[in-house]
């Protein structure tokens, strides 16, 4: 197989806190194919954001290693890093707070651009103009300020941003959430055109699942700063194989009023990511737990490319 | 859902909205919030209201509950029929009496429908003392009660806003608007701010206590998932009007006006496998300045010039569905 365009093995990123650390992401692995998306869902406060923050250098990991393109990019000094950005971007999930209300929409777009130092006044210029169309937003718009456009339209916005320095690998934070849903379908639609007119590697972090469904060919869900099962998507929502997978597909209020489903109510919240006990981290919301439960558990290939991490896997679905 | 036969033995719904029309007026601009909506409620029964943000969905609850905040809005007209009452014609003093005891609402963000330096019980137990005339301790262990009934240990009764998580916060909020056994529920988007194991939690919790109490509920909220689950007549709400209404399955299976099959289309479903989704072109109207026509005419792939000149009105396409719009004449 070809070099994966990402690749994270037992990625950490501890938070120091009072009494402790905040075990946000805590020995994550996988991988995302060229060109492909991955989608990452989880409730919140599960890590999620964190996770795609650390992989492009927003936050720097406190262990394990990242690698782009192959090359480990782990640990990098402030020229590397630069250089690395312009491979790796982000679009964040609130299109009024992420874009500058004091600039125009070619200074928000230019900015990257600006910063790199290798263009000329008129090369930018044109490049805001392309992406501007790129990205569908009007040029009359070039210089309207953030307030005076809705939110699919900021949105745009954002992405086109995110695009300047043409990178190949785009973490996408919760980026329709704050859409109604008929914007939604509008901002959905056209990262997907882009990642098929420019072979973009995404990693799309959402807490929507039917949005992940669609958009995402591999899955991984998370708790609690641990990914709990990773599989291809479709395969996923078909045989949901984590006890935790389960119930939250079992919770997503579906659209067909006639289809009867089961639904697994889970008890109790999300616990604190503040020293987490030892062992799988759903254990105490699980309704198949165990004693055993109280030691670690690791990511195991149950099928063909389905990682679980439950060591009653097996046993729950009779496999 | 106007003109709807009766099918209950009372001849007078038990809520009824006619012609109701709210504007915000600020600075001399007419914000036309809700325009001539009408629609009925029986006893026990779940109303959901659909439509994206801005569509007017709260400021028709705040309507009812008698709570717009005037000035800037402005009640232009319509009539309000609850249990027998006009209560656009009541004075303030009666007003205070049914709110919170007959109808509550449930408020979208739990984050700030709580009073921060109070402690939740005492929230609870304030309601009860306003409507009952219950002593201080009875009050509050009637609070406790209700704090257990959904799901909270009474135990932290003394306990402020920022030490519960968003799923109990929420609960808490619930636990206040049911605290009196309110007969009509009017709840606003009760688990957006919500993720979707606890979304389901409180959902079901909301549905149990509603059977047993027969409370009627209108929910409000942008996810049609929710509504599947837990509705019984629906109504699509756009610029203010309602543009279609009928039972949930009249809405979920026969949808008919374009913009309800648009908002279907926007949403990827989860058991068919299609690459593109189908997003309704366009943004909503600016309130202010509404279209002449249909308000989904500037949006609508059917539009014709006469949908662009002349607003339509609501007609019966098959007993008890109800849609706004010109180029439907019968069921398709």
């Amino acid at each position: 197989m070809s070099v994966p365009c990402i690749e994270v093995k037992h990625l950490q990123k501890y938070f120091k806190v009072r009494g402790g650390f905040l075990r946000a992401t805590d020995d994550v692995s996988f991988k995302i194919e060229k060109g492909k998306t991955m989608g990452i869902v989880g409730e919140s406060g599960c890590g999620k954001s964190t996770l795609g923050r650390t992989i492009i250098h927003m936050h720097e990991s406190t262990g394990g290693q990242i690698f782009y393109n192959g090359k480990d990019v782990t640990k990098v000094n402030h020229r590397e890093l630069k250089e690395l950005r312009t491979h790796m971007q982000i679009v964040f999930q609130d299109p009024y707070s992420s874009l500058n209300p004091r600039q125009t929409v070619e200074q928000i777009i230019r900015e990257p651009l600006y910063l790199t130092r290798k263009y000329s006044r008129q090369q930018i210029s044109d490049e805001v103009t392309r992406l501007m169309e790129l990205c569908g937003v009007e040029e009359r718009l070039r210089l309207a300020y953030p307030h005076e456009m809705d939110g699919g339209r900021r949105q745009r916005v954002g992405i086109a941003r995110a695009l300047a320095l043409n990178p190949d690998f785009i973490v996408c934070d919760e980026p329709v959430s704050a859409l109604d849903v008929s914007i939604q379908a509008q901002v959905l639609n056209l990262l997907k055109e882009l990642q098929q007119k420019q072979g973009l590697t995404y990693m799309f972090v959402t807490h929507d699942l039917s949005v992940v469904r669609h958009i995402s060919n591999d899955i991984g869900v998370m708790y609690l700063g641990q990914m709990v099962e990773t599989s291809e998507s479709k395969e996923l929502f078909a045989k949901p194989l984590h006890p935790y997978t389960k119930a939250l597909l079992s919770a997503i209020p579906s659209t067909n009023i006639h289809a009867q489903r089961e639904r697994i109510v889970l008890k109790g919240e999300i616990t604190s990511p503040i020293n987490p006990k030892p062992g799988c981290r759903f254990a105490a919301r699980c309704p198949y737990a165990t004693p055993e439960c109280g030691k670690p558990q690791q990511l195991e290939e149950v099928l063909p490319n389905h990682f679980v991490s439950c060591h009653r896997c097996r046993e729950i679905n009779e496999l | 859902m106007d003109g709807k036969k009766e099918t209950s033995s009372t001849s007078q719904p038990f809520l009824e909205v006619k012609d109701l029309t709210v504007y915000y007026t600020v600075s001399k601009v007419d914000t036309k919030a809700v325009n001539g909506v009408s629609f009925r409620l029986e006893r026990g029964k779940t109303l959901g209201l659909v439509g994206e943000t801005g569509a007017g969905k709260t400021t028709i609850a705040k309507a009812i509950m008698g709570i717009l905040p005037t000035p800037p809005a402005r009640l232009m007209g319509g009539e309000i029929h609850f249990d027998g009452q006009e209560l656009t014609a009541l004075p303030e003093a009666q007003m205070l009496k049914i709110r919170g005891d007959k109808i509550s609402m449930i408020f979208q963000d739990p984050m700030t429908a709580l009073n921060p330096v109070i402690k939740v019980g005492d929230q609870i137990a304030e309601v009860i003392e306003l409507h009952n005339s219950f002593s201080k301790a009875e009050a509050k262990k009637r609070a406790g009660e209700m704090l257990e009934m959904v799901g909270i240990p009474a135990s932290r009764y003394s306990e402020y806003p920022h030490q519960f998580s968003g799923g109990m916060k929420q609960r808490v909020v619930i636990a206040m608007a049911l605290a009196c056994s309110p007969d009509l529920l009017l709840a606003d988007e009760p688990t957006t701010a919500l993720d979707v194991t606890i979304q389901a939690q409180v959902l079901d919790m909301i549905n149990d206590l509603k059977k047993k109490n027969n409370t009627s509920m209108i929910l409000i909220t942008h996810d049609l998932g929710v509504v599947a689950q837990s509705c019984d007549d629906v109504a699509v709400v756009y610029a203010g009007e309602i543009i279609e209404s009928g039972s949930k399955e009249d809405i979920f299976d026969h949808p008919t006006h374009p913009y309800t099959i648009g908002l279907f289309g926007a949403v990827p479903e989860l058991d068919t496998d299609e690459e593109w989704l189908h997003p309704i072109e366009g943004l909503p109207p600016d309130p202010t300045n509404l279209p002449e026509g249909c308000a989904f005419s500037p949006r609508c792939p059917n539009a014709t010039e006469e949908c662009r000149a002349k607003r339509p009105v609501s007609r019966e396409i098959a007993p008890g569905h109800f849609c706004r719009c010109l180029n439907i004449t019968k069921e398709a």
